[in-house]
């Protein structure tokens, strides 16, 4: 079953349970807001406050039809209950997060995407009104300002000091005018802005200093003070320097009175832009913008695509590439991480320069992920032609602290998306395309396909519900027996996974440890897997008295692991298997560098070995440099053998492999015997130890 | 015509952090200014846990005022207020006790500004501009004589207020002039930022205070130097202690960091009977 936010999955809450989850749950976020804020309500009030945002957040997850509108006003409370510091929006999206998906109410997993949305909206409730609520009070501390020139100028005739004490405790600028708009007194702070001395503005006509294109207009405000019409002007403004500059300002005005209610002078406060304009710019950084390369994010790019999806030409349409740099974290780790930053920059200016000629907008996504969408027209080129521009752009090397640095992208396309897709599925689509151009290897694009998404949302649903299952006991392990090609008799013994999935039958090791990986739930589920088997082998030895080698083959994740090491020491420890009776295989073809973690699993005296072992050059080569004691071959070589006519050029190739594998000092294990030929022909290979349907009368032997 | 020189004074810094909008730029307020903010992360750089210091410190103004209401007092005297974001001193109090009346002081001209802006429609509480350190003042202001009736017991709250009075002003003698026209049954509380047990970061950021060129400069006190601030108001049980420690009912009350909960000592006083 697929998550859709639009329906309303088939279940009900059950109030109980319910009600002493979410209390519990809302607890949790008061505690980790109250350590971080502070708040003026008192601890129990705090989380009832909490615990009524929750329950509304909790509806909209159940609502029908879905709709956040609660959750925003959520995210609009906290800031109003003053949960303004920085620390509280990831500390509640965490929390909400992860506390919503483990809340009893909402298992199993068909939840999960609304939860995000819900989420999502109290993050983007809390972002605007967070920025509102800091202009407000950015608006109410200059107005307070302006009351405190005020009332002193009231008394100034008695204490011209105490004026001074107000106009020099401040960094704004403030000019008083006559009715004319001659400067009678300025402070230290606007002559600095525009490089004057006090000494020589004062006497000079205010609209003097105004650029001449906006003086005009800006008089007419003034009139506009002097008769009452306003109160208070405030606008951006263009100043003159002495030097000639323009100064870019903020300058707010008001017409002060005398005793008898007449017209006496004008108050103008001026910030210098550039303190204003920093706090704007910082705040629409932080809600819209990325930092480091000043792109759009991804809030502001999925807003953008709203927009674009609704006003696009019909004929044209819209296209949306997503982008990952390759290798990104192998720059990062061999050249450091400014290196990194200084690529990500330049990556985002040299996709800004090839869309330069297009109506596009480039965004940067977290880390190494770039997304550009363009509103096609007639001359826009085709995805064929557009993507190897993309490339080429990127292709030249970049200098980056004296490194010269070569960068390419894998992308996903979505072109001309159907006109039924929201901002949400056109994003998810470049996604999930992404990641299959990214599993199809460097600098590779796909162009969406419904059906393959539909595929690949399968997939991910399955994996998201795969903790569940675990949890729940659905998973299992399952163990193959390793035979001696020489003599027939067991070998060994091979723990595998399986998932008893209640729709789809008994998912076998393979597709699980597939789904796995891609949640990083390999981690921890691989450690179960060894320690569930380990158990067993001492059940085995009290009852049976064997003393069998075992063996778990780890995936890509895990065999770079960097607490591989630990967990294997943790389990071997606690189930008191000695090292030596265990085999661990790591795939060859692992991402990143496993010899670490072999190195250090064969000092503590465990079996090392290579899975996926081929004929390559590279492969013996790595046999030779990290000396592991076994080697196990793909599996789909041992069909190729299977289905091969003899003395083909592959079955030669093949039938070199033990030679070569002994002389390193490793054994060879071949996966996938199911026939007697099969096993007789690799016996006569040299090969050692096989696995397989042929050997699945020894199973008997574990049960 | 003015002759600016007459009231600029030369050679001054117009960036002049102010400490109220320091303070209140650290509990994660925006009524402040770029300098003071400029300040603020300066402070923070020097002492990475300030905020959460300034946190607890906000926080035990709550429990000392909800405790002063629940002793009976209605009328409170805070020095040294700053710039009101949220949980002031009114707020607590009248919540807890409708009745409550409130004279907040402050010198910071923004401040007040922004105080009488705030309680403009609160006639249970109200602003005196003034130096604390003139008693005398602040006691015959036109505010003080409305709201507080001194022959009933008063709450005085002077928070991280005195380390800012250097001991050339006389800080014991100033406080005895606070304590001695208060009622029998009058409170006062003090917290005070404290040397004891301190690392390098509270000497850097005490650093980064003078070298801001603020009017106020940081006289850092000993807990010996900070109990005879009470003279013989009679310690409320846990006497002077980090001011985390005082009375802590849960996370909002204390830190992680130890150094912090210790940063400034507090104590709540009361006036015995003779």
């Amino acid at each position: 079953m697929i998550p859709d936010p639009d329906h309303l999955p088939d279940a009900t809450p059950t109030p109980p349970e319910e009600t002493r989850g979410r209390s519990l749950l809302a607890r949790k976020w008061a505690y980790l807001l109250l350590s971080t804020v502070f708040q003026p309500l008192p601890q129990s009030e705090f989380e009832r406050e909490l615990l009524a945002l929750l329950d509304g957040v909790c509806d909209d997850v159940y609502g029908e039809p879905f709709d956040t509108t609660r959750s925003h006003a959520a995210g609009v409370r906290l800031v109003e209950l003053g949960c303004t510091v920085d620390e509280v929006l990831p500390r509640t999206v965490d929390t909400l997060g992860r506390g919503l998906l483990a809340q009893q109410e909402f298992r199993p997993e068909r939840y999960a995407e609304r939860i995000v949305l819900a989420v999502g909206a109290l993050a983007s409730g809390f972002a605007e009104a967070n920025r509102r609520n800091t202009f407000e009070q950015q608006e109410s501390i200059k107005l307070s300002l302006l009351k405190a020139v005020r009332d002193a100028k009231w008394t100034v005739k008695e204490s011209e000091a105490r004026f001074d004490e107000v106009t020099m405790s401040v960094a704004s600028g403030i000019l008083i005018a006559d009715l004319d708009g001659r400067l009678t007194r300025v402070n230290a702070a606007i002559a600095e802005i525009l490089g004057y001395s006090s000494a020589e503005l004062t006497g000079i006509n205010l609209f003097d200093i105004v650029h001449p294109d906006y003086a005009p207009a800006l008089r007419e405000d003034y009139r506009d003070l002097l008769d009452g019409n306003r109160d208070r002007i405030r606008q951006s403004q263009r100043l003159l320097c002495k030097d000639g500059e323009v100064a870019s300002i903020s300058l707010t005005a008001t017409l002060l009175r005398d005793g008898d209610d007449r017209p006496g002078e004008f108050v103008t406060v001026i910030e210098d832009g550039t303190e204003l304009f920093l706090l704007q710019n910082e705040l629409s950084r932080q809600a819209l913008h990325d930092v480091l390369t000043g792109l759009p994010n991804r809030q502001f790019f999925g807003s953008h695509v709203e927009r674009a999806l609704r006003r696009a030409d019909r004929e044209h349409g819209i296209t949306l590439c997503h982008l990952d740099l390759d290798a990104f974290a192998v720059i990062c780790n061999g050249l450091g991480h400014r290196v990194g930053e200084h690529v990500l920059t330049e990556v985002g200016r040299r996709l800004t320069a090839a869309m330069s000629g297009e109506n596009a907008m480039v965004a940067r996504f977290e880390s190494d992920e770039f997304a550009i969408l363009v509103e096609n027209t007639a001359t826009t080129p085709a995805v064929a032609r557009m993507v190897a521009h993309i490339n080429d752009k990127l292709a030249e090397p970049i200098n980056a602290n004296g490194h010269r640095v070569a960068v390419s992208a894998s992308i996903g396309v979505v072109h001309r998306p159907s006109p039924n897709f929201g901002s949400a599925e056109v994003l998810r689509a470049a996604d999930t395309t992404l990641r299959r151009a990214m599993a199809a290897g460097r600098g590779q694009w796909k162009l969406f396909a419904a059906e393959q998404d539909e595929r690949d949302r399968r997939t991910d649903t399955l994996a998201a519900a795969m903790p569940g299952a675990w949890a729940d006991g659905r998973l299992g392990v399952g163990y193959r027996p390793m035979a001696s090609l020489a003599s027939g008799a067991v070998a060994g013994v091979e723990a595998l996974l399986r998932w008893d999935h209640p729709d789809l039958g008994t998912l076998p090791h393979d597709r699980c440890v597939e789904l796995a990986e891609l949640t990083g739930l390999s981690l921890p589920l691989g450690e179960w897997l060894l320690r569930t088997m380990c158990s067993r082998a001492r059940w085995w030895q009290q009852r049976l008295g064997d003393d069998l080698p075992l063996a778990v083959a780890l995936t890509a994740h895990q065999s770079t692991d960097a607490e591989l090491v630990s967990r294997i020491v943790g389990v071997l420890d606690d189930t008191r298997v000695p090292p030596t009776r265990l085999t661990v295989w790591l795939p060859v073809h692992a991402l990143s560098d496993i010899a670490d973690n072999v190195r250090a699993l064969a000092e503590l005296g465990v079996q090392t070995g290579l899975s996926d072992f081929g004929a390559a050059v590279g492969d013996l080569a790595l046999l030779a440099d990290l000396q592991v004691r076994s080697t196990r071959l793909a599996r789909r070589l041992v069909t190729r053998q299977a289905e091969a006519e003899a003395g083909s050029p592959l079955t030669s190739a093949l039938a070199a492999i033990g030679p070569l594998v002994h002389r390193a000092g490793a054994t060879v294990v071949v996966d996938g015997i199911d026939t007697r030929e099969q096993a007789d022909w690799w016996r006569s290979a040299g090969a050692d130890l096989a696995i397989g349907d042929l050997f699945s009368g020894l199973a008997a032997h574990f049960s | 015509v003015t002759r600016p020189q007459d009231w600029v004074p030369p050679n001054v810094d117009v960036s002049v952090p102010s400490i109220a909008r320091t303070y209140d730029f650290m509990l994660g307020g925006a009524h402040n200014f770029a300098v003071d903010r400029e300040v603020g992360a300066q402070i923070e750089k020097a002492m990475p846990g300030l905020r959460q210091a300034a946190r607890v410190n906000r926080a035990f103004l709550g429990r000392v005022v909800r405790f002063m209401v629940a002793q009976g007092i209605r009328q409170f005297l805070d020095i040294g207020s700053g710039i009101p974001t949220v949980g002031n001193v009114h707020e607590i109090a009248q919540r807890a006790a409708p009745d409550c009346r409130v004279v907040y002081v402050d010198r910071d001209p923004v401040a007040v500004a922004h105080s009488e802006l705030m309680l403009a429609h609160n006639d249970r509480a109200a602003v005196v501009r003034a130096d604390m350190r003139d008693p005398d003042a602040i006691l015959a202001s036109p505010a003080a004589r409305r709201l507080l009736n001194l022959d009933e017991p008063v709450g005085v709250l002077m928070l991280l207020m005195l380390h800012w009075v250097p001991d050339e002003s006389d800080p014991l003698g100033l406080m005895a002039s606070y304590r001695d026209p208060l009622a029998v049954g009058s409170y006062l509380a003090i917290t005070h930022v404290t040397g004891d047990n301190q690392g390098d970061g509270l000497t850097e950021a005490t650093g980064v205070i003078e070298r801001s060129k603020s009017v106020d400069q940081v006289t850092l006190r000993s807990r010996a130097e900070i109990r005879p601030m009470f003279g013989d108001f009679e310690l409320i049980e846990p006497g002077l202690v980090g001011c985390a420690m005082w009375r802590p009912g849960g996370p909002a009350d204390i830190t992680d960091d130890p150094d912090m909960n210790a940063l400034v000592y507090a104590a709540v006083g009361r006036k015995a009977d003779r």
